[in-house]
């Protein structure tokens, strides 16, 4: 009896400490949040000078008190299934600490609870973030800093209502100019090469 | 020091020489012309070919999101950048037999040099794909390395020199894992954006591949005697048909042998260039440079490992003979396979980091150990049996990250270990090398006395032998008189040196 109590027991405090040791999973956590972002269907983003704001808010239809626990939220910009495809690295995981679905931080702040409805945030697309289609998450976190809570712009398929980034190319004029004039270079001084060299041989007949 | 263009006195060398004029001696760090200068402008104009090949990546992290590629493009991009020099590596070693390893390596390496150049300005999965190609073609300049070093050095040496040319060339494949993600962060903290910081680090091997072939066309020379050029006319060098020199290198089934296992220790070492930097970013989630240094200490090993090689294959040569090299270079393979499979096998940092410092000695001695033995298949077609193992080496590298590494159809580590298996299986036809003058691995000697002259002048008519175009096979067959192993070099009459059969 007291050893099934001590497992018991035992059970109930690692399960309780869980969370403590940051084995998130995705799948337990409750979309409460409504998400929106400002682009229209159909629009490209152009990294490093378009904005786009996203708002975010607690669901009103949930009973009060859904969001006593949230402290601070996260807004991240995630890869869409589409952008996903055979590219083993943007894999999305169960576990949080492996999941690489949502690379780009937008903002993080504290979760202001007395405006409930709207909480927004302009951003610039970074010059950083590549050519592909996303999606706006946000996650809340209460005060140990694990997520509790979730909301997107988009269903929970992840199909409908993406954004599309238009990259920088990081390519300048400068940079092509200087590939074209040292490749000629290097071309034309092997021929500058076997141009002396027939001619050394030829003094030396 | 040379004396200039007098036939009639021998030329004084800094190091000693045998009756080809070919170093019996390695010093490393002499730069005596023209035997060790040799040396090292071939190794360094290797190594930069090697960086400018293996430049990309370290930095795919950042290059696969520039240009929006897949894991496809990736891996097709990574065979891409090893097919070029397949063919390119035969076409080397007959224009090494043709024009000589100086002209023929400043060549490739200058015209290739404009395909890194382009790699800076990519925009798609298409022009990075060419971008790897053409640049991967600068590859071939192997063969020229291991030419021009069998050309300046002496049997008894030979399997060092060429061990540790090479070695050190394929240190580049290490090296860039560390040099480039460097110059990335330089440029980054420089002010520039990710996406542009990459392409402005690829201008750093380009430039290092250009500057290298001027030195090599300044400073190099073909042969101890001088350049292929002006030997020609003077007579001194005889010229070849390249019919003749194709077909005696394409019909002898030691090449093809040799190209098949160098397949599954160079190719192996290519294909784990390519692969293993995004494997320790991704799987283990390190940041950029640290994956790179791990990375880089694969190709690092280089410059003990593929020598030590050469220096085994030329120890055991000395007790054992050729039977010796060959037995060593299936052991060492045999087991870097072994290695290979552990390696996909184990799952935490720590151990995989020193199963692939271990791996990595054994498959790049196994490198070494195979340019031990390929001087003396064929002395008449030596670039081309150099440039059809080299080439071999390539087709491994294509073959293999076609069959385990494209795509997401296996995981890496998956793919290890199958390539593990394919390692030990293709290492097995080595059994099936026999030399008549030395024996092969469980056979000894033909008993029907073969000699290294029978060997090597087989590959001449006699109609060739009358115009005397064999004699400086006679003097290699000569000098290889070593490969039969202590015991046998006793019981043989000592022979003239001066060579006295002329039909």
């Amino acid at each position: 009896m007291a050893a099934r109590d001590l497992l018991l027991a035992s059970l109930v405090l690692s399960c309780s400490l869980l969370p403590c040791y940051g084995v998130v999973l995705f799948s337990s956590l409750q979309r409460t949040l409504v998400v929106t972002a400002s682009p229209a269907p159909g629009q490209v983003l152009k990294g490093g000078v378009d904005k786009i704001t996203v708002t975010w808010g607690l669901n009103q239809t949930l009973p009060a008190g859904t969001d006593s626990a949230y402290k601070t939220v996260k807004v991240k910009l995630c890869y869409a299934p589409v952008s996903q495809a055979d590219r083993g690295w943007r894999k999305t995981q169960d576990n949080m600490k492996k999941d690489k679905t949502c690379p780009y931080k937008i903002v993080a702040r504290p979760y202001n609870s007395a405006n409930k409805t709207s909480q927004s945030v302009e951003w610039t697309v970074q010059r950083d973030v590549p050519t592909a289609t996303y999606f706006v998450r946000v996650y809340a976190f209460n005060a140990d800093e694990n997520e509790v809570a979730y909301g997107q712009t988009t269903d929970a398929h992840k199909t409908t209502t993406l954004l599309q980034v238009e990259a920088i190319s990081g390519r300048h004029k400068t940079m092509d100019v200087c590939s074209i004039c040292f490749s000629a270079f290097s071309v034309l001084s092997l021929a500058g090469f076997f141009y002396i060299e027939k001619r050394k041989g030829k003094r030396s007949q | 020091m040379e004396v200039e263009g007098q036939a009639t006195q021998p030329p004084k060398f800094a190091l000693p020489v045998d009756s080809e004029n070919k170093a019996t001696v390695f010093r490393l760090f002499s730069v005596a012309a023209p035997h060790m200068r040799a040396f090292h402008l071939s190794w360094v104009s290797f190594f930069a070919c090697f960086v400018s090949t293996f430049a990309a990546p370290p930095l795919l992290p950042i290059i696969r999101d520039n240009l929006n590629l897949t894991a496809s493009d990736i891996g097709n991009a990574g065979i891409a950048s090893v097919s070029g020099a397949v063919f390119a590596r035969v076409a080397m070693g007959t224009a090494c037999d043709l024009f000589g390893p100086r002209l023929a390596s400043a060549s490739l390496i200058l015209l290739t040099a404009p395909a890194v150049y382009f790699t800076s300005i990519a925009s798609s999965s298409t022009s990075f794909l060419l971008a790897r190609f053409f640049t991967g073609f600068s590859l071939a300049s192997f063969v020229s390395t291991q030419f021009w070093m069998s050309s300046m050095f002496s049997a008894p040496v030979v399997g060092t020199a060429n061990g540790v040319a090479g070695g050190w060339g394929n240190l580049g494949g290490g090296a860039t894992q560390l040099i480039m993600p460097l110059v990335f962060a330089l440029i980054l903290n420089i002010g520039a954006v990710k996406f542009t910081a990459w392409r402005i680090a690829f201008f750093i091997p380009a430039l290092f591949q250009t500057l290298s072939a001027f030195a090599v066309l300044i400073f190099g020379k073909d042969l101890p005697d001088g350049n292929f050029r002006r030997l020609q006319k003077s007579g001194d060098k005889t010229k070849d048909k390249v019919s003749n020199v194709f077909f005696h290198g394409i019909s002898n089934y030691r090449g093809w042998i040799l190209a098949l296992t160098y397949g599954y220790c160079f190719g192996v070492e290519l294909t784990i260039d390519n692969i293993v930097a995004e494997y320790f970013y991704d799987r283990f989630d390190l940041k950029l440079h640290t994956a790179g240094m791990i990375a880089a200490s694969f190709g690092l090993a280089n410059i003990v490992s593929r020598p030590g090689g050469g220096m085994l294959s030329d120890a055991v040569a000395k007790r054992f003979g050729m039977r010796g090299r060959l037995w060593a270079l299936w052991i060492v393979q045999t087991l870097g396979g072994v290695f290979c499979i552990i390696l996909g096998r184990v799952g935490s940092l720590g151990a995989s980091v020193a199963v692939m410092i271990v791996f990595s000695i054994f498959v790049q001695a196994a490198c070494g150990l195979t340019f031990g033995v390929v001087p003396f298949v064929s002395r008449r077609s030596l670039g081309l049996i150099s440039g059809m193992t080299g080439g071999g080496g390539n087709v491994g590298a294509v073959l293999t990250q076609l069959i385990f590494f494209k795509g997401s159809k296996y995981s890496k580590e998956t793919g290890m270990t199958f390539m593990g298996v394919m390692i030990i299986c293709c290492t097995l036809p080595v059994c099936l090398i026999y030399f008549p003058q030395w024996g092969g691995m469980f056979c000894g000697p033909s008993s029907k006395s073969a000699t290294e002259e029978d060997y090597y002048l087989s590959e001449w008519t006699s109609e060739e032998k009358e115009k005397g175009l064999h004699l400086a096979s006679l003097k290699f067959a000569d000098n290889s008189r070593r490969e039969r192993g202590r015991k046998q070099d006793s019981e043989t009459k000592p022979v003239d040196e001066t060579p006295s059969t002329h039909v």
